[in-house]
This record gives structure tokens, C-alpha cells and sequence, in this order.
């Protein structure tokens, strides 16, 4: 601080860096999360704006946490006086018809495949799972999770184009 | 805007920064406060019969009484525009100080005649003249505190402003007393009170938005 005083600037922006840290961790423990972004900027400023009344004989963090704790006040009484939104019972949600349709959708035409196919579709194309993974867990060679893969699909397409309800 | 740009933005262009130092400001408070009075005195406006009155304790306790809440909450005041420095222990020194005065007021021979009814002791005319001219001589000094304040960074914003408020009312107050040719301390501990307060007050309320940290 004392080398910002004189304008240091590499040395200051090192400070901010570790205060700005250092802040986080104060107002993590203070406030609800969404304030403590907004209140460690305001910190930070604040700390900017009063950096000639450091005094080198007093240790820096006491200097700090004094200015933090003004600002964790000044956080406290603009949250109490930020009026709350109301909770409604018409609060919009978004539809989750289609996602669920489409679920039950997919559950009946995997049921119309051959166990071992529907299972290698399950594990490679809807949980992310890698061949080698799914080979291991079904215990069927990779070729065979391949080639299941392959069947099973151009089966759910065949049955897709001749239902005309699935689409 | 995140951490990093902010750092980025204050800690680029920084220029170097006077260190604050509160015995140059209790230098200008005192160079302030002596050409006011200086000022004042020089304008032929001290009470005429100020000789005779200097050797009284009435205005041993008068001046003696005002110069230690001047003292008292210029200190209070300069310390606290520093955040390490809270303004609580001053403020209730303040406190004691302005109670022990109004206890000795009771005590101390006015020396010379007093009006015999109370309103002719309070002289609420008079009174008001008073309150107005000390809240006006109030303000050099309660203008260069606040000054003061807002080049300074309190964390105690509220506290500061009622010690600076203090200051200004109280040097005020040190000022009139030179002039005010009354003896009556009950009419002291009225109307220069009132004086005080209305300096005292507005301090309280304005300050603190003035100098925000």
C-alpha cells in the first residue's frame, strides 16, 4: 500500500488482487451471495478512494477490514430497504409437456426392440456413455455394441415413419 | 463488471497520493480558528468591560468550559476522519465535558446583577440573537471540517458529523463569548446550547451524505 501511495501501479493492481480476494472471503461469511460481488467492488473502491489515509504505522488489514465493515453495513441497510418481489400463485413455469411426451415416447419404441439393443442405445446415445464403457457393461463385445447401435436405430426410424402418432 | 477489470482500471494511471497527516490539519483548524478570532476581535466587537470580567471566574468558567469542548470535539473530529479511529470515547468525553459545565454553571457566582423572574433571567430576544450569532460563527470552522471529512474516509460517518457539529457549535459558541455581555449562567446554558444545536444538528443529518465513504 505504501508502494501505491507513491503510484505504483503494478504493485497496487498485486493488492487489489489479493484484498479482492481477501473481501470475497469476508463478505461470503456476511451476506446472502448475490450481494457479495456488488459489495466487494464497492469495497474496492472504497479502498481506492481513501488510500492516503493509510497509515504505514498501523497494520494494513486493520486499516481494510474498518472499510469493509462499513461496507457490509451499508450492504445490510440497502438490502433492508430493497422491497421483496411477491410470490404469486401465478408464477409463469415453463411447459415441460413436450419433454415429458417425448419421454414416454421414446420409452414405448425402445421397448420394441431387442433387449440388447435398447440397452446399448440407453448407455451410448441417451447417458453419454463410450463404447468401451458400454461394452463393459452389457458384456457384449464392442463390434456387437456397434453393430446393436446401428440395428436398433435404423429399427426406431422404421417404426417412427410408420407411426404417424409418434411424430 | 467483474473483479479483475475493475482492479485492472483502478490500479492503471494511478497517480501518487499526499498522505493524510492530522497534524497538518489540526495546523489549519488552529491557523482557521486564530483569524477568526483575530477577525472578530479586530472588529471592535469584544465586550467593553472584557477587563474587568477576564479576572471573574464566571468567565474563567465560560471560556475555560468552551475552549475544552472546542478542544474536545476538534480532536474527536480530526481523529475520527480516519477509519481505524472511532469517534465513540470522544463523544462521550464530549458528554461528561458539557454536563461537568452545566453542573459548575450552577455553582459559579454570575458577578453582577441577575433579573429576578425567569423570563427576565432567559431574555428570549436576547436569547435568540445569541443562538443566531453563534450558529453563524459557527461556520469557518464547521466549513473547514467538513472539508476535512470528505477529503478524510470515516466509517463512523454519523459519529464524525456530530463530533464536527460540536466543534463548529461549540467554537461558535467560544467566539460570541467574547462579546455577549451576559453574565447569567442559566441564560448561557440556554441560548448558547440552543446555538450549539443548531449547528450540532444539520451536521448530523447533512454530513454524513456529504463525505460517504
Amino acid at each position: 500500500m505504501v508502494a501505491a501511495q507513491d503510484g505504483n501501479g503494478g504493485a497496487y493492481k498485486r493488492l487489489l488482487a489479493d484484498l479482492a480476494v481477501w473481501l470475497h472471503r469476508y463478505f461470503s461469511r456476511r451476506l446472502p451471495r448475490a450481494e457479495v460481488d456488488d459489495a466487494v467492488q464497492e469495497a474496492l473502491l472504497a479502498v481506492h478512494r481513501s488510500r492516503h489515509t493509510y497509515d504505514p504505522r498501523y497494520p494494513l488489514l486493520v486499516w481494510v477490514s474498518a472499510i469493509a465493515k462499513r461496507k457490509w453495513v451499508d450492504q445490510l441497510r440497502a438490502l433492508e430497504h430493497r422491497s421483496a418481489d411477491e410470490l404469486t400463485d401465478t408464477v409463469a413455469t415453463p411447459d415441460h409437456e413436450a419433454a415429458v411426451i417425448g419421454a414416454s415416447v421414446l420409452t414405448s419404441l425402445l421397448g420394441e426392440l431387442r433387449p440388447a439393443q435398447s440397452q446399448v442405445i440407453q448407455l451410448v446415445k441417451l447417458e453419454g456413455y463410450s463404447l468401451e464403457e458400454a461394452s463393459s457393461r452389457t458384456g457384449q463385445s464392442i463390434a456387437a455394441v456397434k453393430v446393436n447401435i446401428h440395428r436398433g436405430i435404423a429399427r426406431l426410424r422404421a417404426l417412427i415413419m410408420g407411426n404417424t402418432d409418434v411424430a | 463488471m467483474s473483479h479483475d477489470r475493475l482492479i485492472s482500471e483502478l490500479s492503471s494511471h494511478l497517480t501518487p497520493v499526499r498522505r493524510r497527516n492530522m497534524a497538518r490539519e489540526a495546523a489549519w483548524l488552529v491557523g482557521l480558528g486564530a483569524l477568526q478570532l483575530a477577525v472578530f476581535l479586530g472588529s471592535g466587537l469584544m465586550r467593553p468591560d472584557m477587563g474587568d470580567a477576564a479576572g471573574h471566574p464566571f468567565m474563567w468558567w465560560k471560556l475555560g468550559g468552551l475552549a475544552l469542548l472546542v478542544a474536545t470535539s476538534v480532536l474527536t473530529a480530526v481523529r475520527s476522519f480516519s477509519p481505524v479511529a472511532s469517534p465513540r470515547r470522544g463523544l462521550v468525553f464530549l458528554v461528561i465535558a458539557a454536563g461537568l459545565m452545566a453542573m459548575l454553571g450552577a455553582i459559579v457566582s454570575p458577578g453582577g446583577v441577575v433579573a429576578p423572574t425567569l423570563a427576565g433571567r432567559l431574555a428570549p430576544v436576547h436569547g435568540l440573537i445569541c443562538a443566531a450569532s453563534i450558529a453563524v460563527l459557527a461556520l469557518p470552522m464547521l466549513g473547514m471540517l467538513a472539508y476535512l471529512m470528505r477529503k478524510g474516509a470515516s466509517v463512523h460517518a454519523e459519529s464524525s458529523a456530530l463530533a464536527v457539529g460540536m466543534a463548529g457549535g461549540s467554537w461558535g459558541a467560544f467566539v460570541f463569548a467574547f462579546c455577549c455581555p451576559v453574565n447569567d449562567p442559566l441564560y448561557i446554558l440556554a441560548w448558547y446550547s440552543l446555538g450549539c444545536a443548531a449547528v450540532v444538528l444539520p451536521a448530523r443529518f447533512i454530513l454524513p451524505k456529504y463525505a460517504a465513504l
